[in-house]
């Protein structure tokens, strides 16, 4: 039933894949010219250039860190609505503090800000869509029985449910407009659950305090 | 604790004619149940057989879509190199968009809004992970 389920889902991609890149109801009047095409190649030739950049490190960060990306991945399955409403939140403030660092620039301060902030939004992104990738993959390709996943020979664990994930995501950011709305919807999943999870830790980010009893 | 109790504690399925004669057991272990659990039967952690390492499928799946970005990188006339920096800049320009056009309200906007949407922030980051308790 799922191996059914999942051939149909291919299927269904390729054709909406081919439908978005080759329309059948397109007037013969718009002509396609030379640049246009070259321009479409280009653009293509980056996008499998990016998705062979994100497989390498999806695949050094889930071998430094599986655990972490599990925990995110268990986190985004369990909870999407929180991590949906957190990456929303997250996106803006991002946004937000990049815009009032901008403000401090004159002030020389807000340079190193702008930079650490930078890098605290990219490492969030990158992690947070490795943790989407494998919730993806265990979605797509998981098992539910151990007998199950004793015969399979190479489509188990971690890192597999990762590839399976981003080769997935990573062919619908190829769609035109459609890939570019999956895509960012997944980082905002991920950027959610990597600051729900504190990176796959499990850590609260506040400590509450108590005051002492007498 | 005698023998017989010893017997039943470990093996409850071959004893289970021990909880009738002890009073003693029966008080301790009546209410449990004790029959054997079906491993099997049990649904799948997440983290069995996680750290499973499929090397082949790794580099099959590397090796193919570099075929494929070195194979469409020459058709499009453009180094592999070229295409990062192309991705970069697609990044960098559309950063610089969205900047341009959200800095016309002025600070005093942005200190307000930056104050309630961290608000809200803090509140959503204060919910512990659910996750594998779920």
């Amino acid at each position: 039933m799922r191996k059914a389920l999942l051939i149909t889902l291919i299927l269904a991609a390729t054709v909406v894949t081919a439908l978005v890149a080759a329309p059948l109801f397109r007037a013969p009047s718009s002509p396609v010219t030379f640049s246009q095409a070259a321009s479409m190649m280009t653009t293509t030739a980056v996008g499998v250039s990016l998705l062979f950049v994100w497989i390498i490190t999806s695949v050094v960060v889930t071998l430094m860190s599986g655990r972490e990306v599990r925990y995110s991945s268990i986190e985004v399955r369990t909870s999407p609505l929180h991590c949906f409403a957190l990456g929303l939140v997250a996106v803006t403030s991002f946004v937000l503090t990049a815009i009032l660092f901008s403000y401090l620039i004159p002030f020389l301060v807000g340079i190193p800000l702008l930079v650490a902030l930078g890098v605290f939004a990219v490492l969030t992104k990158v992690y947070g869509t490795i943790a989407v990738f494998h919730a993806i993959g265990t979605i797509v390709a998981g098992t539910r029985s151990r007998h199950a996943m004793l015969q399979r020979r190479w489509l188990r664990g971690d890192l597999a449910m990762v590839l399976v994930g981003v080769v997935l995501l990573g062919a619908i950011r190829l769609i035109p407009v459609l890939g570019l709305i999956v895509w960012s919807i997944a980082s905002v999943f991920g950027i959610g659950t990597a600051l729900a999870t504190k990176f796959g830790r499990r850590e609260p980010w506040f400590l509450l305090f108590r005051p002492a009893e007498s | 604790m005698n023998e017989s109790c010893q017997r039943f504690a470990e093996d409850p399925e071959a004893n289970a004619a021990h909880l009738r004669e002890c009073e003693k057991c029966r008080a301790l272990y009546g209410e449990l149940p004790t029959h054997a659990i079906n491993v099997e039967a049990l649904p799948l952690a997440p983290w069995e057989g996680a750290t499973y390492r499929s090397w082949p499928l790794v580099i099959g799946v590397a090796l193919a879509v570099l075929a494929i970005a070195l194979a469409l990188c020459v058709a499009a006339g453009i180094t592999p190199l070229v295409a990062m920096m192309i991705a970069a800049q697609t990044q960098i320009s559309r950063a610089a968009l969205v900047y341009e056009k959200l800095r016309t309200f002025g600070p005093l906007v942005y200190g307000f809004l930056f104050i309630i949407v961290n608000s809200i922030l803090v509140l959503l980051l204060r919910r512990a992970p659910r996750g594998i308790d779920a």
